[in-house]
């Protein structure tokens, strides 16, 4: 089998055969160190990514060879004959899958080589037909490789996907299921899957850096003291911190629009309207994320009525197709079950989402002009997380400061029209 | 006023016929009161949009009237109500057209501006300027290729004589010797601009005819009788293969050009001398010098407005058209659909 | 099956129409003893005879007017302007009164007539003799417009728009007066409101009219052969009435529409055509809609800037290699 030059990041095009630690002729086991790769921000070791003999080599030390090119070739010991060159894509993607942890331990930064070749990237715009037939067989564009213009999917490649997970289905039975005593085997669900897939996708591709502000909401609070009983009752649901966060957090969108954006190749597309993802928990059996479409144009008490309404479908499996496409930002409200803190992952093709938890109260530090005193505010923190790719710390932290600064002296009682 | 007029078979005053004239003078009548009648339910708000009205100058309209045969062919102007009905078209459907309800002659789809009976011979009142000439010109080759003895009868007003379509028709006319009639009502004002300011010869439509080669001809537009022997000359010449004429009809509007229109560009006295050669008052003169009883004028009178308060509250009691018509009638098969 | 060229299959159209029904009549200028300045009327006048055959003044606002006029008075008149460019000097009668005249007096009165006209570009007449003007036609309610591109077509759909009781402006391609083709023996009645699929293919659904349909099918026998791609070939013939149902039914199966345009970019045919599709089909769309028109310019003399303004084979290959995948 071919050994290839392996992904090594997402901006990496080649790297630097800096030294074989076997030669012709020698006998190399699956996993152990074969070679090491340098490229501008690092040196890395390629695990060999099968047993056998090496054959050949193509690319001697000190010379730089593309991504995908093929270094040097192993006789496979065992009958299997040496696969065609085509599958050494796949097959090398085992290789830097293990690097990565080898690495890890090695703890080298960043530049960690990648996973898999991403088949496609969601990020990437999707035409209607693709789009519609993605929706209709509830498919996760991430699995579907394309082979358009630039990667683009085609709906030729949908309807192959579509034929052959058909193929892939009917083979599963087949699979050996060892029942070993105590344990119990629960096949995941159809949103567990895409969940799955979606978020794996998203850490592995997304460079994830998280940071966290403490608002201090007091007048949220009095607002929902003042107005709460009477919301309730003529709306028939409670006034929850999340339509106030959510206010906020379209307002400050307004002013940091990078963050309400989407990777693109080389660009980044920013969105005209805001489209709040709410995630939206189905009773601990999965995930959904409806959103509010154009929020920003939306008054409080319509926000709050809509998140309500979003939710409540959502957990009586009434959501359109329409719900739960075009987010550009996600709020993921943990706050219901007290937790501190919560660096949540991005939802892909966005470049950031917010986390809110738990609101309690807690002693805080007042600066006043006769000196500090403590006081008892209810407090909660937000954290965001960023695509790095996308924008910086400085402006993602300016977000925050712009959210919470909203959060604490916004008018809330005439937001509420109360 | 002038009346040049070609000697030829041309029967003299005395030769048309009592019955004629009282046809001559009936026709007046309902043109007038019914004209009169649109003017006040234009004031009153049920007539909506704009109106011409030709007040003033029902003559013309009531000698052709008279001397066309019913498969003769009418082709007029805009303002057309008088030519319209002078071809026999019912007052319920001008009226009602003019007030857009489905009783219309073109069930509202028109308006005042396209009045049309074909089953009259009315072939159209036409908004653009100069436009009607040609497509009179195509009916009249029509007759002339099927041999029959129709004639297409134009009128058009004295602006028209400086639109190219105006030159155009002639020539095409002349050319070919179609069977039309071209009848200039020269009211003295193109829209609200006097005639004379913006043509290069005094009678814009008799000092042109030599262009084409026909022979100049000018009548008093307000004299029934002078325009119906006129008429009934140019269209026996059609008939009997003698090509087409154009006649020059000199006459004056009471009214503005169009309802919106108070005129006030008319020069002092202007109006009051040709107020006091109305037409009808002139007939009604000459019947009365040539024996017609006032009982009878005035019974005929009585009549024709009877006849207009009819029509009148028929035309007021129709619905108004469906928004169904909206698609319908752009085609033969009554539909609009450009795809399937 | 006769071989005649694009020129003749008119002459055979009309005396087709005229040997059937005695109301046809035909006028134009120069048409009747030159036999047209296209040569595509010729031995009319002998057939038919002066009274039937009429040669006019130039004045196309008479010529369309009388045709108007025979046309509400019991004949069935086929006009001739000379150079679709000059449907602008009698426009009014064409749109003002023509189109209308029906709807304004709710069906009273009756149009049976067609005006047919040479139309298009590539014989170095200049801007004011080499437009396309169908899609004015299109753009006014009331009129029906055929644009045929082979020599069948003409006879076939010359027939169909003289037996239509409504008014059909029928523009040939006068570029392609010379083109041959098999036109079917006999009696030849096609129908308006049908387009023809010529070729079919599976990445892109190219939907052209007249000179732009041959051009069409070239350029896919190159994106085939040489690239690969695979397109279908749409020849619309008729834009009023529209035959969408052809038109949608093949962009569904390939996902992609290209319009070939001889008209100037702005409000050409195939930008109609690309509202519909965009309305109708957009969940069946694998790309956005591509437009190959000539520019946005009157159109230049001189035959290398002519033959580079109008949407060349070369043209139409290289922007569906570009854009479609």
């Amino acid at each position: 089998m071919d050994v290839i030059m392996p992904q090594l990041g997402e901006t990496v095009a080649e790297g630097v055969v800096t030294k074989w630690h076997k030669k012709v002729g020698d006998a190399v086991k699956a996993d152990e160190t074969l070679f090491d790769v340098e490229t501008d921000k690092v040196s890395t070791e390629i695990p060999a990514p099968a047993t056998g003999v090496i054959a050949e080599i193509i690319v001697q030390e000190g010379i730089t060879a593309k991504v995908g090119a093929r270094l040097a070739v192993i006789r496979e010991s065992g009958a299997k004959a040496a696969p065609e060159s085509r599958e050494g894509g796949t097959r090398a993607s085992a290789a830097p899958a293990v690097a990565k942890s080898k690495v890890a331990a090695s703890a080298v930064p960043a530049a960690a080589p990648r996973g898999f070749l991403p088949a496609a990237d969601p990020g990437q715009r999707l035409s209607p037909v693709v789009r519609r037939l993605v929706a209709e067989h509830q498919l996760n564009p991430a699995e579907i490789r394309g082979s358009g213009r630039d990667g683009r999917i085609t709906r030729e490649d949908v309807l192959s996907h579509i034929g052959r997970r058909g193929a892939g289905e009917a083979r599963t039975p087949e699979r050996p299921r060892h029942d070993v005593a105590g344990e119990t085997r629960k096949p995941l669900n159809a949103v567990r899957k895409r969940t799955r897939d979606h978020m794996a996708h998203s850490w592995t591709t997304t460079p994830h850096v998280v940071q966290a502000v403490e608002a201090d909401f007091s007048r949220v609070e009095q607002v929902r003291r003042s107005a709460g009983a009477a919301w309730k009752s003529r709306e028939g649901f409670a006034l929850t911190y999340l339509p106030f966060i959510a206010h906020a957090v379209a307002s400050a969108l307004g002013e940091f629009p990078l963050l309400n954006a989407s990777l693109d190749g080389d660009d980044l597309v920013l969105h005209r309207r805001i489209n709040l993802g709410i995630a939206v928990d189905l009773n601990f059996e999965g995930l959904m994320v409806p959103v509010v479409k154009d929020a920003s144009g939306k008054p409080l008490p319509e926000l709050a009525r809509t998140i309500n309404d979003l939710a409540q479908r959502a957990r009586s499996s009434k959501l359109r197709p329409d719900d739960v496409t075009g987010g550009t930002y996600t709020i993921s409200n943990n706050g219901a079950f007290g937790t501190l803190f919560t660096a949540s992952i991005i939802n892909p093709p966005q470049v950031a989402v917010l986390s809110t938890d738990a609101v309690r109260k807690k002693p805080v530090v007042l600066e006043g002009p006769e000196g500090d005193c403590v006081a008892i505010r209810p407090v909660g923190i937000l954290a965001q997380s960023f695509d790095h790719r996308a924008v910086d710390g400085a402006y993602a932290a300016a977000f925050l400061r712009e959210l919470k600064t909203i959060i604490e002296s916004r008018d809330w009682q005439q937001a509420l029209g109360a | 006023m002038d009346t040049k007029v070609k000697r030829g078979k041309v029967p003299p005053a005395r030769d048309i016929g009592r019955e004629t004239r009282l046809e001559l003078y009936r026709l007046q009548l309902e043109l007038r009161y019914c004209e009169k009648r649109a003017y006040d339910l234009f004031l009153q708000n049920l007539i909506k949009g704009t109106s011409h009205l030709s007040l003033g100058q029902e003559a013309i309209a009531a000698a052709f009237g008279v001397a066309m045969k019913p498969a003769d062919w009418t082709f007029c102007t805009y303002r057309g109500h008088a030519h319209t009905l002078a071809r026999g078209a019912s007052m319920t459907g001008v009226l009602g057209e003019l007030m857009g309800r489905q009783c219309g002659l073109l069930g509202g789809k028109g308006g005042s501006m396209h009045l049309t009976d074909v089953t009259k011979g009315a072939m159209g009142s036409y908004a653009i300027i100069g436009a009607h000439l040609p497509v009179a010109a195509g009916a009249a080759w029509s007759a002339q290729y099927r041999g029959t003895d129709q004639v297409a009868v134009c009128f058009f007003g004295d602006g028209t004589t400086n639109i190219g379509a105006f030159h155009e028709a002639l020539n095409f006319a002349a050319v070919w010797k179609l069977p039309v009639v071209y009848v200039c009502e020269n009211n003295l004002y193109m829209e609200y601009t006097p005639i004379g300011q913006v043509t290069a010869v005094e009678h814009p439509a008799a000092d042109r005819a030599s262009a084409y080669g026909l022979p100049s001809i000018n009548v008093d537009g307000n004299d029934a009788d002078e325009v119906y022997k006129v008429a009934v000359e140019a269209m026996d010449k059609a008939r009997a293969g003698g090509g087409p004429s154009l006649i020059e009809a000199k006459t004056y509007r009471h009214s503005g050009h169009s309802r919106a229109d108070p005129a006030k560009y008319r020069p002092e006295g202007e109006l009051d001398r040709w107020l006091k050669r109305d037409p009808l008052a002139l007939y009604r003169e000459r019947l009365l010098g040539l024996g017609t009883v006032e009982a009878t004028l005035k019974e005929m009178e009585a009549e024709a407005m009877r006849k207009v308060d009819e029509a009148t509250a028929t035309a007021k009691a129709s619905p108004v058209p469906s928004v169904d018509d909206i698609e319908k009638n752009v085609w033969a098969d009554g539909g609009a659909a450009w795809r399937n | 099956m006769a071989e005649l060229t694009y020129r003749d299959a008119v002459a055979a159209g009309i005396a087709q129409e005229m040997e059937r029904d005695e109301n046809v009549v035909f006028l134009g200028e120069d048409v009747a003893a030159a036999g047209g300045v296209f040569k595509a009327t010729v031995g009319l006048l002998e057939k038919f005879g002066p009274k039937r055959v009429r040669d006019c003044p130039i004045s196309e606002q008479a010529i369309v007017g009388a045709a108007m006029g025979a046309a509400m008075t019991g004949l069935r008149p086929i006009a001739e302007i000379m150079f679709s460019d000059f449907f602008a000097v009698c426009w009014d009668i064409v749109a003002n009164e023509i189109a209308k005249m029906r709807y304004m007096t709710n069906g009273q009165i009756q149009l049976p007539l067609v005006i047919r006209t040479a139309n298009g570009a590539g014989s170095r007449f200049g801007a004011q003799h080499s437009q396309s003007v169908e899609n004015w036609a299109m753009a006014v309610p009331g009129l029906k417009v055929v644009a045929p591109a082979f020599p069948a077509d003409v006879k076939g759909l010359l027939a169909a728009a003289v037996r239509d009781p409504d008014p059909v402006l029928f523009f040939e391609q006068k570029s392609l007066y010379p083109m041959k083709g098999e036109v079917p023996d006999g009696e030849c009645v096609d129908q308006l409101g049908k387009a023809k699929v010529l070729r079919q293919g599976s990445d892109c659904t190219i939907v052209a009219l007249a000179a732009m349909v041959h051009r069409s099918l070239a350029a896919a026998d190159m994106l085939e052969k040489e690239h690969g791609i695979s397109a279908t070939v749409i020849d619309v013939r008729s834009l009023v009435p529209l035959d969408t149902q052809t038109i949608l039914g093949e962009v569904v199966k390939t996902g992609r529409l290209v319009t070939v345009e001889e008209n100037p970019r702005l409000c050409g045919w195939g930008a109609e055509i690309a509202s519909i599709v965009a309305d109708e089909c957009f969940w069946d769309l694998d790309g956005p809609i591509v437009r190959i028109t000539t520019p946005h310019v009157p159109l230049p003399s001189a035959d290398l800037l002519e033959d580079n303004t109008i949407p060349s084979v070369e043209r139409i290959v290289r922007e569906v290699r570009e854009k479609i995948d």
